[in-house]
């Protein structure tokens, strides 16, 4: 037991014979190590992503909204009407009249 | 004592013994925080670092038919200012600039801000409230503001947000978009359409995620098993059309604010579908000013007066108990039966007159003694008629409020012998807004009733998953032969001079449609407080109707006017004629087949002469002036005409230099 101790503090295992065999292991957990953190890291990284794609969204939104409205009230044929009063335009009485010729296939 | 074995022995035991005692006061701590009182520690340690979070779904947006929004779910902001974490250079060099900036957004002097500023400062006030209900564009602008732009460790800019419903097309339709709150007891308060639809379409579901903390304040997902997607609302999109629901919206408002009315409604239906395009409902506040108080157009059941003559006339003429031609006398304007007498608008009445003038001048006489005469002995006949037409249910609207209509049965309570006759000229009957229309609506529509109907379709991210179609409630109100004479009847009603709204009558577009004054408030029989409810319903075109369309207007000022015709008519023209001038009219030609060689000779001289790059005056004469004046105007030259027709002579020589020449004048004959 104490000489078990004293040997892997000594650093056998990754000198003695059998050696690569070991070092493959450690490897492989380093691996798994580094796999894990940088997937965490990730994790953390999508979580800032999501929240800031969520701001964006937000307010693209809002911008959307709030363009639409400004275009839905200067659309409307009250807002225009009053808009085109002083140059005394007003809105048609009578329907425009579209002439169509008919062309023969 | 001597030391012996002896003694250090029994210190040791002693000693022993404490440490025995000790390691199972330890056990049983341990075993009692392990087992005993376990899961609830384990329980307070998960809340620490893990928690559940709750995603909110966004609300699904009201659309009108042309893809305008009539509300949508969007952040407002609430800015307030840390006023210690700025550092003294900073709050130094930006103050003045932030103030100015603030100023102007919001309309207030710089000197405002200073002000508000400077005491934040002074009482190192790290929350101080800047302005609330921002929008996103206000807020996107004061994030450039001078020091608000450092962010909020630098700049002292702290920034909140919540979703709210916002409505682009401001007050129009208010009440009939409507809104959905729900408090803390979990109850909704559901109005419009925005109620109506929220729990099928627009809330859509909350999601669920658990999240574990993670560096600083900042929480992350974990695991899969715990995710509940959140599913958004769906997007309606309404048959309201925006255009129509404008020239509503201010047609009527002009009209009660001319009459000082109570409240009033317009609600245009295309007559096919049933679609809604237009519902406009204003109330007064005490100020005089008028806004959607409620949706009295589908929730306010009352009394129509003559607008109900039609269906006791639909219903008379159904039954065949008199025809259009059938005289009637109008016993003066007065008809007394058992102790009320009946009367006529018109003072001496209008003497004997048929069926068919009785509607168009709105006789009260002439009805009532048309129902009350001919189904006097068997009354159930004519309530089981009006019952066929369905009028006494309600239109299962899915606006949540509809009136419920009130058509006595013969041995109800409050029937009595004068019930028809009060009934054939819409009292002791009620009816909402919406359900006359409906009525009216099938008679434009060759007796076939159709649901007043306020969905087109349902949509995620722009693509229709359901689509709403005409739901036809009654295919036949009454036979063709009925019908047709229903529609002869209301064109009358505004084409015939000494119809009640011939007032209306315009000789460039037609409109079909029946007038109502009813008295409101009479039991009290006190003149002060009688009003009236002045309405018009009908639709138009007369021949082909595209839209059929109801005006009430509840108390106008008596002393201003109260008559249908004179109050609610107006709206009701103002829309046909924009519905009509909107309409292209469309003729179409057949090309002539022969080719015109002297006017393609023509043209061809004239193209050839205007493609020239010209240094010297042209020979325009013997063209025509339109063509000469093109041409000469196209070389920058001022031409004077007398005359029209061909160019007979031209004031500058042929082949003279064209920098020196300025105007031209040319002689036509």
């Amino acid at each position: 037991m104490k000489k078990g101790v004293l040997d892997i503090l000594k650093g056998k295992f990754l000198v003695s014979g059998d050696a690569p065999k070991n070092w493959l292991f450690l490897f492989f957990a380093s691996f798994l190590a580094t796999l894990m953190i940088s997937s965490s890291h990730r994790a953390d990284q999508k979580v800032i992503e999501i929240a800031a794609l969520t701001e964006e969204v937000r307010a693209l939104r809002s911008e959307f909204v709030a363009k639409r409205q400004e275009l839905q009230q200067i659309r409307l044929e009250s807002t225009l009407r009053q808009q085109v009063v002083d140059n005394g335009l007003k809105p048609a009485a009578m329907p425009p009249q579209k002439i169509r010729v008919k062309t023969e296939e | 004592m001597p030391i012996s074995d002896k003694n250090i022995m029994n210190r040791l035991y002693l000693v022993a013994g404490v440490l025995v005692v000790f390691a199972i006061a330890v056990v049983v701590k341990l075993v009692d925080i392990q087992m005993v009182k376990g899961s609830k520690y384990k329980a307070k340690a998960v809340q620490k670092t893990e928690k559940m979070f709750t995603i909110e779904p966004s609300r699904g947006n009201i659309y009108a038919d042309d893809g305008s929004l009539l509300a949508a779910s969007v952040a407002k902001y609430e800015i307030r200012f840390d006023a210690n974490t700025v550092k003294p250079k900073v709050w130094e060099e930006h103050l003045g600039p932030l103030c100015d900036s603030l100023g102007k957004l919001f309309h207030k002097p710089s000197s405002h801000y200073r002000q508000v500023l400077r005491k934040a400062r002074a009482n190192k006030n790290g929350y101080k409230l800047i302005a609330r209900n921002v929008s996103y564009l206000e807020y996107a602008r004061m994030r450039t503001f001078p020091m608000f732009r450092l962010g909020p460790n630098k700049g002292g800019f702290i920034e909140h947000h919540k979703v709210v419903r916002e409505y682009p097309m401001g007050k129009m339709a208010a009440r009939s978009i409507g809104y959905e709150r729900v408090d803390d007891k979990g109850y909704y308060t559901r109005v419009g359409l925005d109620g109506a639809f929220g729990k099928t379409f627009l809330r859509g579901q909350e999601g669920k995620r658990l999240k574990q903390k993670s560096a600083g304040s900042r929480w992350k997902p974990v695991g899969f098993d715990n995710i509940i997607e959140p599913k958004d609302g769906q997007d309606i999109v309404t048959t309201i059309n925006t255009n129509i629901q404008d020239i509503a919206h201010h047609a009527l408002l002009g009209q009660l604010e001319k009459y000082k009315a109570d409240h009033g409604c317009v609600v245009v239906m295309e007559t096919e579908t049933g679609e809604i395009k237009a519902i406009s409902n204003l109330g007064r506040t005490e100020e005089g000013k008028y806004y959607e108080k409620l949706n009295y157009a589908v929730g306010e059941s009352h009394e129509p007066g003559s607008t109900f003559k039609l269906m006791s006339l639909v219903a008379a003429l159904e039954d065949k108990v008199v025809d259009t031609s059938t005289v009637v006398d109008t016993e003066k304007g007065r008809w007394r039966i058992y102790d009320r007498t009946v009367k006529d608008s018109k003072w001496g009445g209008y003497g004997e007159v048929s069926v068919a003038e009785a509607f168009a001048l709105s006789s009260n006489t002439a009805f009532a003694k048309i129902i009350h005469e001919n189904y006097k002995e068997r009354p159930e006949r004519f309530v089981d008629r009006l019952m066929n037409m369905g009028l006494h249910e309600d239109l299962q609207l899915p606006i949540v409020g509809e009136g419920q209509p009130v058509i006595r049965y013969p041995g109800d309570e409050g029937w009595s012998g004068i019930s028809l006759a009060w009934m054939s000229h819409g009292y002791e009957v009620a009816m909402t807004p919406i359900q006359t229309l409906a009525f009216y609506n099938a008679v434009a529509n060759d007796g076939i009733m159709v649901r007043p109907r306020f969905l087109k379709e349902a949509r995620i991210g722009g693509k229709a998953i359901r689509r709403f179609n005409k739901e036809v409630l009654n295919s036949s109100i009454c036979s063709q032969e009925t019908v047709k004479k229903a529609q002869k009847l209301l064109k009358d009603v505004v084409e015939k001079d000494f119809g009640t709204g011939n007032g209306l009558y315009s000789s460039s577009f037609s409109m079909a449609g029946k007038t109502g004054t009813c008295q409101k408030n009479y039991v009290a029989q006190d003149p002060d407080k009688l009003a009236y409810i002045s309405s018009f319903v009908g639709y138009f075109p007369a021949d082909q109707p595209k839209y059929s369309c109801i005006v009430v207007i509840h108390e106008p000022d008596k002393s201003v006017g109260y008559y249908g015709a004179d109050v609610s008519g107006p709206v009701f023209k103002s829309l046909a004629q924009k519905i009509y001038s909107n309409s292209p009219v469309v003729d179409e030609v057949a090309p002539g087949n022969t080719i015109q060689n002297k006017l393609e000779e023509n043209y061809n001289s004239y193209y050839a002469e205007a493609r020239k790059a010209h240094q010297n005056i042209p020979n325009v004469k013997g063209m025509s002036g339109m063509d000469a004046i093109s041409i000469l105007e196209n070389m920058g030259i001022q031409v004077e005409v007398r005359g029209n027709g061909k160019v007979k002579s031209q004031s500058v020589e042929v082949g003279k230099k064209l920098e020196n020449i300025k105007k031209v004048v040319l002689e036509l004959s």
